[in-house]
């Protein structure tokens, strides 16, 4: 039996949009499933900030998944802002995976980091900053190994900030590339096996991608969506 | 005075790191006294912000912000995979 996924990613609240960012998710429930938020929830990580996202997301009709992004980190209360998420009823990935619609549904996944993609990317190698980058990307990549293998579903997705492929990164300048994503995600993805890859970040990017290992890719950064949120509908057979 | 190119940057760079901002996706350019703005944010309030930001970082240069607010539209058609 098919799954409809919704998603979008950016969405970058602060009190400006308290209170209206709702009514653009009025009638998911007749569309979707489930909706995964890809991370920058906020625009400067701020526990207020983190606030008007859970009240404008509780009690909606489907299961709201989120990952948090690098704007969510900025004010140093990433933890907190999960925890008010969570505390609204929400799930909230952190390089971790969660099983949803009686247990057909897996989806794992986190914030993600850069460092670039295979044959252009940063490596572990020279001064301790460059390393510290780089190790952590791959120590993400391991959670999210760990995280797949947990999920016995009909169904697994991966939730991300950052992007696994360049695809959907295509309309950035290529040098901010190794800022926007890593092929360690893609390659840990391609390694367990997954349905779909779902991510944001790149505002200026490309929708739609695929991994070396043929797994489709979505940037659904509002910016490249321009629509409140991208509807995917697994198992096409039965779409 | 400063060369065009250290001063966009400059721009650039206070508008990511302004906490009335934090916008890192915004291009900026100098041509002569004129200083452009240009990408899109989620709020109209951010627009406005944006000129704040830039015209302290470079006083005496003429903000052109061209910077609209990104449109969301209905949910639209669901992609079959």
């Amino acid at each position: 039996m098919s799954i409809r996924v919704a998603a979008v990613a950016d969405i970058h609240l602060s009190e400006a949009q308290r209170g209206t960012y709702r009514e653009r998710l009025d009638g998911i429930e007749e569309r979707a499933d489930v909706l995964l938020v890809g991370g920058d929830l906020t625009r400067h990580g701020t526990l207020g900030e983190g606030k008007i996202v859970a009240d404008e997301f509780r009690g909606l009709p489907v299961p709201v998944v989120f990952v948090l992004g690098n704007h969510d980190y900025h004010s140093d209360v990433e933890q907190e802002i999960m925890a008010v998420l969570r505390e609204a009823g929400c799930v909230v990935l952190d390089d971790s995976a969660e099983t949803l619609l009686d247990g057909r549904l897996g989806i794992a996944g986190g914030k993600g980091f850069g460092g670039g993609f295979a044959g252009k990317s940063a490596s572990e190698f020279g001064e301790p900053e460059t390393k510290a980058f780089v190790r952590h990307t791959r120590e993400i990549a391991e959670r999210w190994r760990t995280a797949l293998k947990s999920l016995d579903t009909e169904y697994k997705v991966v939730l991300s900030h950052y992007s696994p492929v360049k695809e959907t990164l295509a309309g950035e300048p290529p040098e901010i590339y190794p800022f926007l994503g890593s092929y360690l995600l893609a390659e840990a993805v391609d390694a367990e096996g997954a349905d779909l890859i779902v991510h944001g970040h790149a505002h200026h990017g490309t929708e739609k991608g695929m991994t070396p290992g043929g797994i489709r890719v979505r940037n659904v950064a509002l910016p490249v969506l321009q629509r409140a949120y991208a509807t995917y509908c697994l198992d096409a057979e039965e779409c | 005075m400063d060369t065009p190119h250290y001063v966009a940057a400059r721009v650039q760079q206070a508008i990511a790191e302004d906490g009335r901002t934090n916008e890192l996706g915004i291009r900026v350019d100098v041509r002569g006294d004129h200083l452009f703005l240009r990408g899109q944010v989620a709020g109209e309030d951010q627009v406005h912000l944006l000129t704040d930001v830039a015209r302290e970082a470079a006083p005496g240069l003429t903000v052109h912000n061209e910077v609209t607010c990104v449109e969301v539209r209905e949910p639209g058609e669901e992609e079959h995979l």
